[in-house]
């Protein structure tokens, strides 16, 4: 009977204190979220009578008036497919500089991440002092967001894609640097005692006893950050650092919304398009292929 | 290894030392093909290193000339832009979580059994998730003017279909044998949904949506150089303007935030593991 009673009593204890610890939660919450709205005017901002109207009208005015009849016009026949895409060759050239842009500031931005996690990897770099100030720097690249450094390197370098490559090469750096130390990290280190026995110095460890174990995953990370970088490379071009991202910017300044959606819906396309290739790619290599 | 080890290993078992000639010449073309591919596309894209250093250098200069770095007399205002950005990444990550949640659950296959209809709503999914928020925000800034409220939606709507691709799989990860428990005690599909489901998804949906609030807090940032308000609105008028000082002042104090609230997130998403 007492331990019954017992066992209600903490029951409603527990339960008494859950609940508090709830409610203090949600109040501490409720007021993040009432300042919030209150900050970023949600609720008070002056965005003209209408809103929902005018989200309709503008969405209106991207769908392009395609007239069915002359759909496969030239590109001077107002509602052809070819007039949409006015600008199609250029609109393809700024596209594919974006892919080059991705590519050439995945691999830049991967070679930079190697040396960064072998310098701050537990088990291959013995110096602590090393591996923090490069584990900080790695941290300190991955808070800045693409765009803002995209800003400071367009006003050192000029407007053009040297500034976005470098943008994107040093960001890459930053996330792949981690996540290659953490793949180091966990390396079979029996392999590196073998070499070690055998008195191997420590760049030969590297090339014989982890490459081998972690290049397959290094090329996957590498791989998944590529996608990544082709939606930053397109967004660059909004600040002026080379690519397609320049027409995205241009069409809204003129308020050709149309035109606007022709240039998305590319973007959206070669991001579709390089996102089949590489999870192809990818599962080969983690052999997921032959698993299936 | 030694030189020395590495000849007589050699001698010992040639085979498991040295792939055979095609495959190393194969994969020496593919290499080599890689590297060609690479520089042309660096000569594409104009990559001189004379540019390189030139750019290196004015960025020296423009360094050396933001030293000391300051807040341009305007403290304030720099503070309540980082507590605007702030603001817009919080109450677009709730909002976003809020419109996750239905279409995550008709997401999820447990949900909705049927397979076409599974298939179509996640492709749709899958395409406006190609959609980042900066596109968004282009959209909506010149719908309802410069200010923090398109940044807010622009967030909200990038992170609704990502949200809700990773809700639907936690639901259908979801242990399906405390529903079965509850269920058999006779609790209506309601009571199932609270009681069965919930306890389970509810903490990785919260860790989840914490995450999201890391992002949105640097997305937020670049919205507002697209004129959204917030830090960024402040850094792109400071960087026009060359008043390198105050641009590393507030990067400095905005790196800070960002490791703040990283350290917080972190510590709550602990909690709920």
């Amino acid at each position: 009977m007492t331990a019954v009673a017992e066992f209600e009593a903490l029951r409603r204890r527990t339960l008494r204190r859950q609940r508090l610890e709830a409610l203090v939660g949600l109040l501490i919450f409720s007021a993040i979220l009432l300042i919030s709205f209150q900050r970023s005017q949600f609720f008070s901002s002056d965005i003209g009578g209408d809103p929902l109207g005018r989200i309709g009208d503008f969405f209106n005015r991207m769908i392009p008036d395609l007239k069915g009849d002359v759909l496969l016009e030239d590109r001077r026949t107002t509602g052809s497919m070819a007039w949409w895409f006015c600008d199609l060759p250029v609109w393809l050239k700024l596209g594919w500089q974006t892919v080059e842009m991705a590519i050439v500031a995945t691999v830049l931005g991967a070679i930079g991440g190697l040396f960064a996690s072998f310098l701050c990897a537990r088990n291959l770099m013995p110096i602590a002092a090393v591996r923090f100030t490069v584990r900080r720097t790695l941290e300190a690249i991955r808070t800045l967001p693409d765009l803002v450094l995209a800003l400071l390197l367009v006003a050192a370098f000029g407007v053009g894609p040297l500034a976005g490559v470098i943008t994107l090469a040093i960001s890459t750096m930053g996330g792949l640097g981690k996540l290659f130390a953490e793949i180091n990290e966990e390396v079979d280190a029996r392999q590196l005692e073998a070499m070690e026995a055998s008195g191997t110095g420590l760049i030969r460890k590297i090339r014989y006893g982890v490459i081998p174990q972690v290049l397959p995953n290094y090329a996957s990370y590498a791989l998944i950050r590529l996608e990544g970088n082709l939606g930053g490379a397109a967004a660059l071009g909004i600040v002026g650092a080379g690519g397609i991202g320049i027409e995205l910017q241009r069409a809204i300044t003129y308020t050709e919304f149309d035109t606007y959606l022709a240039i998305l819906l590319l973007i959206v396309g070669m991001i579709f398009l390089i996102d089949m290739a590489s999870e192809a790619i990818r599962h080969r290599l983690i052999g997921l292929g032959e698993a299936r | 290894m030694t030189r020395e080890n590495h000849a007589r290993a050699l001698l010992l078992a040639p085979q498991a030392m040295r792939a055979s000639g095609t495959a190393r010449l194969q994969r020496m073309g593919l290499v080599v093909l890689g590297v060609a591919a690479f520089v042309a596309m660096c000569i594409d894209l104009e990559l001189a290193p004379e540019a390189m250093l030139a750019g290196m250098d004015k960025f020296g200069q423009l360094a050396a000339g933001a030293f000391p770095p300051s807040d341009g007399g305007d403290l304030p205002r720099i503070l309540k832009a980082l507590a605007e950005t702030f603001a817009m990444a919080f109450a677009g990550t709730v909002l976003a979580a809020l419109a996750a949640l239905p279409l995550g659950m008709l997401g999820a296959k447990t949900v909705v059994g049927q397979p076409v209809l599974h298939f179509a709503f996640r492709r749709v999914l899958d395409w406006f998730r190609g959609v980042p928020a900066l596109v968004w925000a282009l959209i909506l800034v010149s719908a309802f003017g410069l200010g923090p409220f398109g940044g807010v939606i622009a967030l909200a709507l990038a992170d609704v279909p990502s949200l809700a691709k990773l809700f639907s799989e936690a639901i259908e990860n979801g242990d399906e044998r405390p529903l079965e428990g509850v269920r058999a005690a006779g609790a209506s599909p309601l009571m199932v949904l609270r009681y069965g489901l919930a306890p389970q998804v509810t903490p990785i949906m919260a860790s989840q949506v914490l995450f999201f609030l890391e992002s949105n807090f640097r997305n937020a940032a670049v919205l507002g150089i697209v004129g959204a308000g917030g830090i960024g609105f402040e850094l792109e008028e400071r960087i026009r303007i060359f008043a390198f000082d105050q641009v590393f002042f507030i990067i400095g104090l905005y790196m800070i935030c960002v490791a703040a609230l990283d350290t917080v997130s972190q510590q709550l998403r602990k909690r709920l593991a």
